[in-house]
């Protein structure tokens, strides 16, 4: 299982108008493992992850999800795709008009067409898994920001994904609030799912990550183990980027 | 540029569709089978402007509001004679001619002078009864227009599309015409001296004398042909059969002096009339104006509210020309009055296929408000982030399920008071259907103005109900915006 690639991306250049964010970026995820992807704002880490479900199109190249090229899909077989990747966003994005409960429910029920009480046990179930049980009839606006964000991981779980795509899950955070949320997520990787996580958080990825990739001005420049990465890191920018962040500490 | 150039040819197209539409509306009246179709149908249908008494007018008769009047007793022997049923319809006497010409009645009447001018657009019958012209004055003046040549450089009321209106502007040296749709409101207009004198047909203004000792009568003094006094019934053009049928019944008529007698009935009425012209009297007419009003309101929001929602989802459409058509929708209904786009679907497309009034009253006005409301929406769906289309997407959801459940519902929270002021407006602005004839709250008050002869106080009691309905909907809508914002 673990030498599995589910994803694989192959020269991946992405475009926005005359500015070109990605270049030529190859790289594999294998299953069970925990990416992480660090580096200076601007290094094109959150177009990257977009792109790997295609939240953003591609210019060129492959990005294959269980060997299937998703910028050749369309429709129907993209939705399928999408489904079986589960998405956390810096922002959180909880659908304020539902409760927590329905904002699990609703893509179980919409997509994957469970029963109202199956989904309802799936949501509780979750709910409890981040520590939430007891906000299931609250709406997402009376949530702290740490519980925002533990229900729109659980929501993404709901889909029983076999990725989580993780974009700066904690940079809106109030610090006091940082670490429950990557305990959820520790706990997550514990269980052995596939992770690719961007992230400023460099202690979160030294103990969890199996590879960190460092991204800068659109290129992925260095892919190591973490004791590599931050001990030893060979490129000169991540050498500069890592001792800058040291240095902060 | 490109997308401009598209939006241009989508409006070309839609354009000509209108036009070609009313082109052929020209061209359909080939053979005359005018007679026989009235025979086949076993009904007459007539149409007439019922606020002129004696010719026409609406009288309130054991609580049942009727059209009565001695143009009314013409058509009864006329549709007697024939054999058929009369059927009236009413509306404001600037569309009768073009209602006979559409074919949404078989003759109009309405103490219509066969000019010359409208000879060339319909038939007429011979004339049934010539009156001759007048001027109304109030009474206070009668020392100052003895005459008609006082008159001159005064300013002089008539009803808009009528002969006194041609008349006075072209006979009276140096004065201004004002012109009104309603002969009630040219009354008013008189005893509040905003117009000097009003000019009116004879039989008309002697009955407005009889009935109100504030105004006094003075004779025309034009020289006019019969043409130009006469009353005649007015006929889609080509419709010989029908003409000739209904000539028969005319020659009896004039044989007979049916009109003195008709007249005389007519009078008899008016004096009924004026018994009681307390505006609680009247509550029924009020009562089923506003209920009207309110049908009216409620089914152009149901469907503007879905017409619109179709237009806005369609700007966000992948397909060009879905998108082109919505916005070409949206500009061309926006760009044009309300009152055309009733008129046209009334008269316009009701040549091709037969819509009743209160019908394409609706049909207007939901297709009216659509357009609004599209763009309301519109305005609510790019309301809502992007993150929460980012994150539906992200689980799988269509775009149709995210629509639904994520996007709209916030939407419309969004834009709940916006919506609110648009149901508003509607059921102030479904008002102008009147003019084809729909009995809402401004046709009723109008028809009670004619009736009473009271012409503020009607006015003054269909604002107070506009109000309360207006009123009442504000509190509801209020009453919702605040169970929204508690969910979230």
């Amino acid at each position: 299982m673990q030498d599995k690639a589910v994803i694989e991306v192959n020269h991946l250049n992405k475009k926005f108008g005359e500015n070109t964010i990605l270049k030529d970026i190859n790289g594999t995820v294998k299953s069970g493992q925990v990416i992480c992807v660090i580096g200076p704002s601007g290094a094109g880490k959150s177009t990257f992850l977009r792109c790997l479900n295609l939240l953003e199109k591609p210019t060129s190249g492959e990005v294959k999800f269980d060997g299937t090229d998703l910028t050749h899909v369309d429709g129907k077989q993209l939705l399928d795709l999408r489904e079986r990747m589960g998405m956390v966003f810096q922002s959180f994005n909880l659908f304020p008009n539902m409760t927590v409960l329905k904002n699990l429910m609703l893509a179980p029920m919409r997509v994957k067409h469970m029963t109202e009480d199956e989904a309802k046990k799936t949501a509780m179930h979750l709910l409890d898994r981040v520590g939430l049980q007891s906000k299931a009839e609250a709406y997402p606006s009376s949530l702290s920001g740490g519980q925002q964000q533990r229900v729109a991981i659980a929501r993404a779980l709901a889909m029983n994904p076999e990725v989580m795509l993780f974009d700066e899950p904690t940079s809106a955070l109030d610090p006091e609030m940082v670490g429950e949320v990557l305990e959820v997520m520790q706990e997550l990787a514990n269980e052995g799912m596939t992770m690719v996580v961007v992230t400023h958080e460099m202690g979160f990825a030294k103990s969890v990550a199996n590879q960190v990739w460092f991204m800068a001005d659109g290129y992925i420049l260095e892919k190591s183990s973490p004791s590599e990465m931050f001990d030893n890191p060979q490129n000169e920018r991540a050498k500069d980027f890592i001792g800058k962040i040291i240095e902060a500490k | 540029m490109k997308k401009l150039k598209a939006i241009i040819q989508m409006m070309l197209v839609f354009v000509t569709l209108l036009t070609v539409s009313a082109i052929q509306t020209n061209s359909a009246s080939a053979a005359d089978n005018s007679l026989q179709r009235v025979k086949q149908r076993g009904e007459l249908i007539m149409v007439t402007s019922p606020d002129y008494p004696p010719y026409e007018f609406q009288v309130n008769k054991g609580g049942k509001s009727r059209i009565v009047g001695m143009d009314i007793d013409v058509a009864k022997k006329v549709a007697k004679d024939l054999g058929v049923k009369l059927v009236i319809k009413s509306m404001n006497f600037d569309s009768l001619l073009v209602a006979i010409q559409t074919g949404k009645a078989d003759m109009a009447i309405g103490g219509i002078n066969p000019t010359n001018e409208r000879r060339q657009s319909v038939d007429f019958s011979d004339i049934y009864y010539s009156g001759g012209q007048s001027f109304l004055i109030n009474s206070k003046d009668v020392n100052k227009y003895k005459s008609v040549k006082n008159l001159r450089g005064g300013k002089i009321g008539a009803q808009t599309g009528t002969l006194q209106y041609g008349l006075a502007k072209k006979r009276i040296p140096g004065a201004t015409v004002k012109g009104m749709d309603k002969s009630t409101d040219l009354v008013l207009a008189l005893k509040t001296n905003k117009i000097d004198a009003l000019g009116i047909e004879k039989p008309s203004a002697e009955a407005y004398v009889k009935n109100d000792p504030s105004l006094k009568m003075i004779p025309s003094g034009y020289h006019l042909n019969k043409n130009d006094i006469g009353a005649a019934i007015a006929f889609k053009k080509g419709s010989t059969s029908l003409v000739n049928a209904v000539n028969k019944s005319i020659v009896q008529i004039k044989k007979k002096h049916l009109t003195d007698k008709y007249l005389a009935s007519a009078g008899k009425y008016m004096k009924v009339n004026t018994v009681n012209t307390s505006m609680f009297h009247y509550w029924k007419y009020f009562a089923s104006g506003v209920e009207y009003t309110i049908l009216i309101s409620l089914v152009s929001t149901f469907f503007g509210v879905l017409i619109g929602v179709v237009l806005a989802l369609m700007r966000f459409s992948r397909q060009r020309w879905l998108r082109g058509l919505a916005i070409s929708y949206t500009e061309f209904i926006r760009g044009t009055p309300l009152m055309v786009q009733v008129m046209f679907v009334y008269f316009g497309i009701g040549v091709i296929i037969n819509i009743p009034a209160l019908i394409s009253g609706m049909i207007a006005v939901s297709l009216n408000s659509g357009a609004y409301v599209a763009e309301i929406i519109r305005g609510g769906i790019n309301s809502v982030g992007k993150g929460q289309t980012e994150a539906a997407e992200s689980l799988g959801l269509t775009k149709g399920d995210m629509m639904r459940y994520v996007i709209l519902p916030q939407a419309f929270k969004n834009i709940w008071p916006a919506l609110g002021n648009e149901f508003i407006s509607l059921i102030k602005e479904s008002s102008i259907v009147s003019i084809i004839g729909v009995t809402d709250l401004i046709y009723q008050l109008n028809i009670v103005r004619a009736d009473t002869y009271r012409g503020v106080m009607p006015i003054f009691v269909a604002m107070v109900l506009y109000f309360l309905m207006t009123f009442l909907l504000t509190r509801l809508l209020n009453h919702y915006e605040g169970k929204m914002k508690h969910a979230g």
